[in-house]
């Protein structure tokens, strides 16, 4: 489903905001080191690091928003180069924020999205109908989002993100911010989304998430892949019974190699 | 390039936009109230409060009461009359004896007149002067008391003249041997827009402007700072589709401000002149002149009017897309308004010298600068003196620089430091 090869990216980092805006900037930071991983479907991929590890970049560059600097993927099949249409189109989104149009109701936000993916209304109406029953989304289709509470929003985050039923779906420190009740409400999303061949990559600095949603993940620090395997494989290598201690133990080593370096 | 992707687009905008009431206050409501409001109801306004003064009578003091002349005193206290009708009041006259400036100062008396010892009641002999404490600078002052008095000794200075002259046996016409006879050559269309006509452009431009920023703003920086921009270049949508969707729905709001305005421009103008030459145009002086400084008898034809929305339109094009350009390097709303603050500043500017357009010999080549070309195409079309290759030239003009304004919105789009700056 995923194949990433020799994927990096360095990011020209603007002197000065004026130097931006003018397209003046110096090529110095380097987000994410060459990578090369394969992810298969019907699964939660977990993609865990601390803030600044280059897990939003990779994703980015995955949802073809950014371009790599080296190397490519492919995603469902498509070359997020030479397809990136394609691969938007078989892609779902939720970033870490919970963006929404504030002057919009939750469905007219829904049919916007859904008009991108080429849907009939007919089948945009079922799907709506569907995601009803599945994320309990009830006044969050009739109300204006201005007037949502955070878990209405957030389930409307969500479902604008699978409306299309997407195979892959990227979740980027998707529950950052939410409520018990509403990060609960994700993580049994994200739990019953990978059936049917369909990916998840989840990607979050919080440990307790990636056990309890996810078989398989990666660990990136500082732009580069420390360890991928299963949680059981990446514990066992580290000798810790803990995920959050193995990725402690990972992260010490890599500095003491950078340091040593 | 899919145009039902650019109208979809579009549409989220424009009914976001649609459902802000403040945001549809600025775009319909306000051009409609204030250009029938400047163009009627100011004059009406200052008109009323002119007229006001001529029908007041001010309290003036005197010093030296004992020795005014009679003739002096009655040209002062009588009242003016046009066809039966009062149109100017006399001033009710007190013998004062304190400080003159320190009455005027504090409002006491209006104005204060200090007589000379000896005043003439006859002509010649050494000329003598009457001293004159108003506050001169102030409006109410200018069109109350203080030209009433000056009136009314510049009246009896005459009367002085005219009756000497005849004494001598010479005809009152003696002193003026030759007199210039001013000709109006100006066409009837300057004549009716008025001095202060430079002000339709301006409020053109502000309005245009006014009406296209809100959506500018909110579809670029707005939806960087939602994050939501990110999530719609996510989905399938291509990038130009997403910057014409956008540019078309600035275009619309822009457009329905300037034909907003251009509505206000038409009513003002059939209103105008019903209701200016019925409240000022008769009667109390001076006040009809205001409605014509105001550009009161301005009138708008057909033809006029679809040249005027033509350049508005065009006008319309090339703003919205430069602000969609602008506003996208913003990371936020308010930083988004900083930016178009110098937009705001230069288009104003531009409209304000407009006032000093007849020192321009304003060639084809003034008409070819985007937006500057189209104020002084309007200005031209208010004033009469339309010429459609000049009109032609400004549309072409920002025609011309909306397209590349669109290229340059396009490649910022297309860039990943200005989409993810942070």
């Amino acid at each position: 489903m995923l194949q990433i090869s020799e994927l990096s990216k360095v990011y020209n980092t603007p002197k000065s905001a004026k130097g931006a805006a003018r397209g003046k900037s110096e090529p110095t930071h380097k987000a994410l080191e060459p990578l090369t991983l394969n992810v298969t479907g019907g699964q939660v991929y977990g993609l865990l690091g601390p803030n600044g590890a280059g897990k939003t970049t990779l994703l980015r560059c995955l949802s073809t928003l950014l371009t790599p600097s080296s190397g490519t993927a492919r995603v469902g099949g498509f070359d997020i180069g030479q397809e990136p249409e394609k691969v938007r189109q078989i892609l779902g989104v939720v970033n870490g924020g919970m963006g929404l149009y504030d002057r919009l109701t939750g469905r007219e936000i829904l049919e916007y999205f859904a008009g991108f993916y080429g849907m009939e209304r007919s089948k945009v109406q079922s799907r709506i109908l569907e995601l009803d029953s599945l994320l309990e989304l009830g006044d969050a289709l009739v109300k204006r989002t201005m007037d949502h509470s955070t878990g209405m929003k957030q389930k409307i985050v969500i479902a604008r993100a699978v409306i299309h039923d997407p195979r892959v779906l990227i979740l980027d420190e998707a529950a950052s911010g939410l409520d018990i009740l509403a990060r609960r409400a994700l993580l049994d999303f994200v739990k019953s989304y990978k059936a049917q061949d369909r990916l998840v990559l989840y990607s979050t600095h919080v440990m307790d998430e990636i056990e309890e949603v996810s078989e398989r993940a990666a660990i990136l620090y500082k732009g580069r892949l420390l360890e991928e395997g299963t949680l059981e494989d990446i514990r066992a290598r580290a000798g810790e019974k803990r995920l959050e201690n193995a990725f402690f133990e990972l992260v010490k080593a890599e500095e003491g190699r950078l340091v040593a370096s | 390039m899919r145009t039902h992707f650019i109208w979809l687009v579009a549409w989220k905008e424009l009914i976001s936009t649609w459902r802000d009431k403040r945001t549809l206050q600025s775009t319909i409501l306000t051009p409609m109230i204030m250009i029938p409001f400047f163009i009627i109801g100011l004059p009406l306004l200052l008109g009323s409060l002119i007229g006001g003064q001529q029908l007041e009578k001010q309290k003036v003091g005197v010093i030296g009461l004992e020795r005014i002349p009679a003739g002096l005193k009655a040209a002062l206290e009588g009242d003016k009359k046009q066809n039966g009708t009062v149109i100017s009041r006399g001033v009710t006259l007190e013998k004062y004896s304190g400080d003159p400036q320190k009455a005027v100062q504090d409002g006491t008396l209006e104005a204060v007149l200090e007589l000379p010892a000896v005043l003439p009641s006859t002509a010649g002999g050494a000329p003598v002067s009457i001293k004159v404490y108003a506050k001169l600078s102030s409006l109410r002052g200018q069109t109350g008391a203080t030209s009433k008095v000056q009136e009314a000794i510049r009246a009896y200075s005459d009367t002085l003249v005219k009756a000497r002259l005849e004494r001598s046996g010479l005809p009152s016409q003696t002193l003026t041997p030759i007199v210039a006879q001013s000709v109006d050559a100006s066409t009837t269309e300057e004549r009716r827009s008025g001095q202060l006509a430079f002000i339709i452009p301006l409020f053109i431009m502000q309005f245009i402007l006014a009406g296209g920023m809100p959506t500018a703003i909110d579809s670029t920086a707005g939806e960087k700072e939602r994050g939501t921009l990110e999530v719609l270049l996510v989905s399938p949508v291509g990038r130009l589709e997403v910057v014409l969707g956008k540019f078309m729905a600035v275009t619309i709001f822009a457009l329905l401000t300037a034909l907003a305005s251009m509505v206000g421009l038409l009513l003002s103008s059939m209103l105008a002149g019903v209701i200016l030459p019925a409240v000022l145009g008769s009667g109390r002086e001076g006040s009809s002149a205001l409605a014509q400084a105001f550009g009161g008898n301005l009138t708008l034809d057909v033809p006029t009017f679809f040249t005027l929305l033509a350049v508005a339109l065009s006008v319309a094009l090339v703003v919205s897309v430069l602000m969609v350009a602008i506003c996208v390097y913003a990371r936020s709303f308010k930083e988004a308004q900083g930016y178009l603050t110098p937009l705001l500043i230069v288009v104003s500017l531009t409209a304000v010298l407009l006032q000093f357009s007849d020192f321009l010999n304003a060639g084809a080549a003034f008409y070819a600068i985007p937006i500057l070309g189209a104020e002084l195409a309007i200005l031209d079309v208010v004033k009469g003196r339309l010429e459609l290759g000049n009109i032609a030239i400004s549309v072409v003009s920002n025609i011309l620089a909306s397209f590349v304004f669109l290229a340059w919105a396009l490649n910022s789009f297309k860039r990943e430091s200005v989409i993810f700056r942070s």
